[in-house]
């Protein structure tokens, strides 16, 4: 199954462009050297517009924005990839098991109800403010977010194949309840939770933004996207655009890739909604 | 019939758990989750009896059972949610206060973002494969994938900055500007009450960015909710017979659109639940001064007793919200009880 999506993504030019910018932002991020140290603010040039030195210009303590963008990258993307694989671990086996007929499914959905009937966005704010600025809550703080959905998908998957032949047949050779579940059911729900985990990914990008522009979890001088776009938001209104406008630019372009890769994965598996 | 009125007995039931589930959730988070407040709010410096006197002041010193056994009676006997850790002020006057502004906010940004989205939604659908639909595509795209704060900074940027059709984003009305008398406490409704058509047009003026900020950034959902339900309707024997009957296409796409009221309703439902706390961050780029900034103000503070009455208000809010979501969609929808 692996190998096949594996082949299958490299003959897929809309797949690859996505991946390619996503990796190509880790790529900067982490291996080519900055022009300017990104967390050394520069008080001689502050709000220098974008020019040969600066190529986006300085933000009001002169910090480097060109610099920053890409220092982002290093902790937005994967912060955004952890909180997602979090996810996944905790809603795929929750959903495996909410889409059998056990006593447990019930009450899974049931549970599941109740905590997506709050605003989600809202409690991982209060939880990562609550239990300390760590990059750590904010990865708990994605999950939060992100598992429901995969316990819904893997569900509603799990329901539709459980009446298929090949599950019917696996338990008629005696296959136990755990086995089909793992062997039979779990990789065929592969695609659709990889397209929806970079749909989760994206998502992640614009909650660890909210959370950085707020403040809570990543916090100045530490560089993330959020606190440079709110490290601009009082200047744009005064015509200095660049500080807030090239992290902008970056976290539209990373959600743009990861929703490209998502569009890609369910052509390849063969479930394009058009 | 009977179905219906049994499903609805059931929301009912339901009730109380849910009410109780929130209580205990918002007591949970501040003092079930791993973290002590205290050493939050005091700082790594703080001496061990300044530690002990903010447990005390904030009841953690004492077992859990107990804390939420006078947690409990706060709410129900005394009616409150207690009083804010910083500025003393009652939790339940500072909500009452900021609540309106931010349900103002939240209802003309849905208004403007079912309108716009299920607009585009229809074009889409209608004119399928063509360049309303690309068009459409394009703006959902855009839309969905621009955080919404940001798309706020750039509307400020070009409207405000560069084309001067928008005021500065100081809030609802001018600095020099005095609001209206206090009747709902949300201003541009206090305007007209007040029949102060200057004031209005003033406050309205301030709500247009935030707005079309609210309304572009969650009309996607509409868009794409409404294209996948009216590409199945413009295809179904219903509309096929609608225009052998020889009506209009405007009736036509109207009788389609029956098919799509259901999950566009719902999604209204969702979302106006989730944007009193989702709206925070559009309200603070535009100092809007509604709950959602107070509440980021107490989350970045600590100010346990606000986090928790927030939290409080909004999940009971949220299961107003979807109790009155599923009484519509049962009373629009006779399929509905029949699962």
């Amino acid at each position: 199954m692996l190998g096949s999506l594996g082949r299958g993504a490299l003959s897929h030019k809309a797949l690859t462009v996505g991946l390619a910018v996503i990796g190509g932002i880790l790529v900067v991020g982490f291996f080519v050297p900055l022009p300017h140290d990104p967390v050394q603010p520069n008080p001689a040039n502050t709000l220098a517009p974008p020019d040969g030195e600066f190529w986006f210009g300085t933000d009001r303590s002169g910090f480097d924005v060109f610099s920053r963008v890409f220092a982002s990258a290093r902790l937005d993307v994967p912060l955004a990839l952890a909180g997602t694989l979090l996810s996944i671990a905790v809603g795929v086996p929750a959903g495996l098991l909410a889409g059998t007929k056990s006593r447990w499914s019930e009450a899974i959905m049931r549970g599941l109800d109740m905590f997506q009937s709050f605003p989600l966005l809202v409690l991982a704010f209060a939880v990562v403010a609550l239990t300390g600025n760590s990059l750590r809550n904010v990865v708990f703080a994605i999950a939060l977010v992100n598992a429901p959905r995969f316990v819904r998908l893997v569900r509603s998957e799990a329901l539709s194949l459980r009446e298929s032949r090949f599950i019917e047949a696996a338990t008629a050779i005696g296959a136990s309840r755990t086995r089909v579940m793992v062997r039979h059911l779990l990789p065929n729900t592969l695609g659709v939770v990889l397209a929806q985990a970079s749909l989760a990914a994206a998502h992640a990008i614009i909650v660890i933004a909210g959370l950085s522009f707020l403040g809570i979890g990543i916090s100045p001088p530490d560089a993330s996207w959020g606190v440079m776009i709110r490290a601009g938001s009082q200047n744009i209104a005064t015509g200095q655009w660049w500080v807030s406008l090239f992290p902008g630019a970056m976290v539209f372009c990373t959600i743009v890739a990861f929703n490209v890769v998502a569009d890609g994965v369910h052509r390849l598996i063969g479930r394009v909604e058009d | 019939m009977r179905h219906r009125t049994g499903r609805v007995a059931k929301r009912l039931v339901f009730i109380p758990v849910a009410v109780f589930i929130v209580i205990t959730l918002a007591f949970g988070l501040v003092n079930v989750l791993p973290g002590d407040p205290a050493l939050l709010i005091a700082g790594d410096l703080a001496s061990d009896e300044r530690l002990a006197e903010i447990r005390a002041e904030l009841g953690t010193d004492k077992p859990i059972p107990q804390r939420y056994g006078e947690y409990v009676h706060q709410l129900f006997v005394e009616r409150s949610l207690g009083d804010s850790y910083f500025t003393k002020r009652s939790i339940t006057d500072e909500i009452i206060q900021r609540f309106p502004d931010t349900l103002e906010l939240v209802v003309l940004g849905l208004l403007g973002a079912v309108l716009y989205g299920t607009l585009l939604g229809v074009l889409s659908s209608y004119f399928r494969r063509r360049w309303p639909d690309r068009v459409s595509r394009l703006s959902v795209t855009i839309t969905q994938s621009i955080p919404d704060f940001f798309l706020g900074l750039l509307l400020i940027y070009l409207v405000f900055y560069k084309l001067g059709w928008a005021p500065a984003p100081v809030g609802r009305l001018g600095l020099l500007d005095l609001p209206p008398e206090r009747v709902t406490g949300a201003v541009i409704l206090d305007t007209i009450i007040a029949r102060d058509w200057g004031l209005l047009r003033t406050a309205a003026h301030h709500a247009m960015l935030p707005v079309i900020t609210l309304a572009l950034f969650y009309s996607s959902h509409f868009a794409k909710t409404s294209r996948a339900v009216l590409a199945r309707a413009f295809t179904s024997e219903q509309v096929e017979f609608a225009r052998a009957c020889g009506l209009s296409e405007m009736k036509v796409v109207g009788y389609a659109f029956r098919e799509a009221r259901t999950p566009v309703l719902t999604y209204v439902g969702i979302l106006f639940a989730a944007l009193f706390g989702g709206a925070a961050i559009v309200e603070t780029v535009f100092a809007w001064g509604g709950i959602g900034p107070w509440a980021i103000e107490a989350m970045t503070k600590l100010d346990v007793p606000a986090i928790q009455g927030f939290i409080l208000v909004v999940g009971l809010l949220t299961l107003l919200v979807y109790l009155v979501l599923d009484l519509v969609v049962v009373a629009l929808d006779p399929r509905v009880s029949y699962e």
